[in-house]
């Protein structure tokens, strides 16, 4: 009972911080790579680096109900890599997929749909996938570094996190000193790479000045909270459910859970959908087909986003244009099939994965991103892309 | 163009009251329709439509994706100047002055 209470808690919070940072993975690397918009991707860097510490935390003083680590091999490449390839299609990613479906887009609905038929695609062919497919391309048992590293998780976290910091900053000084250099010999300066290190945590640190100080800004809250907030904000809300549901629950997924209702309604519908391998052995542990609460989780996010956007005025019955129809119908199979070939999908593997350190989702991630790169440039091959 | 750098301080465009909104959309020298759009066909369409327009000359786009208000201005930024306008229902419209 009150794991269900947590869900719906827990659901609903998700769906409002969703749709009002707009917390689509999707935006995050798709806009970064064609116009180096790197507004979204911030707020996912900072979701992921404060989870991390968090989980760890719990984690090591023994808050915490388990980890979602798969075996580790090339099925994360090539399930990420057409789980990115549907998603950027298709407009939306997992996360983005519920709240819009929240926010009144019927898209988004045929979205959700089509992943459910490649959810159930999957599903048919995962006995002959089994020997063709995850046995061959499967390397090693699934890890979390947590788990596995000898050094206590919430410091491994602090130390990756701060290695991240390192890199982006160099990245960041440079690309300034870049910006800035206005002779071949300022240019040569640019691969000093301490001094960009340097600049670049400074920029850092102003960039989150900056921030903070837009907060005092605000002298209308209620106007301020109705429009779209900084995705950064959403980060830390976003943080602060996950660990809520890390402690009571587990980790943050989402085409799991939507694979597991796909089976539900098909249950309900009189099909034996207990009888298929995958729901009735894997996904439900052959506990029988029945709501579970991340189902329930998953859910109450299309109910937050639904509240959220009605309250900020952005809600609306939209109809797409006829010529999105394959964009969502081809697009949401790719990102159901995809998601479960790898599996996992970006809140999964991005987000939560990447957070609890599993080696699965590191593989993971980088097919998901490695797709939304190939697909960007497909998407923009008239006016090009920036990255 | 050294505008794209990706860590510029991104400010929100500017919003538009209802009636400056109106006289606005009556001086617009192209008119997308993007009602029922996906990201990212509204961002390419402003940038080729853009290229086609002179300086001074007027872009307006009609959307209801929220995304739109803020990831259009920002991928023609090099290209044009932009101001929102927020009906209040879910109805967006985006002003793109070519620079």
């Amino acid at each position: 009972m009150s794991q269900l209470i947590i869900a719906v808690v827990v659901g609903t919070a998700l769906g409002i911080l969703f749709q009002k940072g707009r917390f689509c993975f999707v935006h995050a690397f798709r806009d970064f790579f064609a116009f180096k918009d790197t507004r979204v991707t911030k707020g996912v860097i900072a979701a992921v680096a404060l989870t991390m510490i968090f989980w760890s935390i719990a984690y090591y003083f023994g808050y915490y109900q388990g980890f979602w680590t798969p075996e580790w091999g090339l099925t994360g490449l090539i399930g990420g890599f057409i789980f990115g390839i549907g998603m950027t299609y298709a407009g939306g990613c997992a996360s983005g997929t519920l709240y819009r479906a929240g926010q009144g887009y019927l898209h988004f609905w045929l979205v959700l749909a089509s992943m459910g038929v490649g959810y159930a695609v999957f599903t048919v062919a995962f006995p002959t996938l089994q020997s063709t497919y995850f046995e061959p391309l499967t390397f090693g048992e699934g890890v979390t570094l947590f788990e596995a590293s000898p050094i206590p998780a919430p410091v491994l976290a602090v130390l990756v996190v701060a290695a991240f910091v390192v890199v982006y900053a160099t990245v960041l000084g440079r690309e300034e000193t870049k910006k800035r250099a206005t002779s071949a010999a300022d240019a040569a300066s640019v691969t000093l790479v301490p001094a960009a290190t340097l600049s670049g945590i400074r920029s850092l640190k102003d960039g989150t000045v900056e921030y903070l100080r837009g907060f005092r800004e605000i002298d209308d809250w209620r106007a301020a909270a109705k429009r779209p907030w900084d995705p950064r904000t959403a980060a830390l809300g976003i943080t602060a459910v996950a660990v809520l549901w890390f402690t009571q629950v587990s980790i943050v997924g989402i085409t799991g859970p939507e694979s597991r209702w796909t089976a539900y309604i098909l249950q309900t519908a009189g099909v034996d959908a207990e009888g298929y391998e995958y729901w009735g052995s894997v996904l439900f542990a052959g506990e029988g087909v029945s709501v579970t609460v991340d189902m329930v989780m998953i859910a109450f996010v299309i109910v937050g986003a639904f509240l959220a956007a009605f309250w900020s005025g952005d809600f609306r019955v939209r109809t797409p244009k006829l010529q999105r129809v394959p964009n969502a119908v081809a697009g949401g199979f790719l990102m159901g099939v995809g998601s479960r070939l790898a599996p996992g999908c970006n809140i999964g593997n991005i987000y939560s994965g990447i957070a609890e350190l599993s080696v699965h989702s590191f593989i993971a991630a980088g097919g998901i991103i490695a797709g939304v790169y190939v697909m960007t440039h497909w998407m923009y091959r008239d006016v090009g892309c920036a990255i | 163009m050294s505008s794209t750098d990706w860590e510029d301080v991104v400010e929100m465009p500017d919003e538009l009251d209802d009636e400056t909104a109106e006289s606005l959309a009556d001086d617009a020298d192209e008119f997308q329709d993007m009602k029922g759009e996906m990201c990212p066909y509204p961002q390419v369409e402003a940038k080729k439509a853009l290229a086609s327009l002179d300086s001074g000359d007027l872009l307006v786009q009609e959307t209801d994706h929220v995304p739109s208000t803020e990831n259009v201005p920002k991928a023609v930024e090099d290209d044009a100047e932009a101001k929102v306008w927020r009906s209040g229902d879910g109805l967006y419209r985006i002003f793109l002055h070519k620079r």
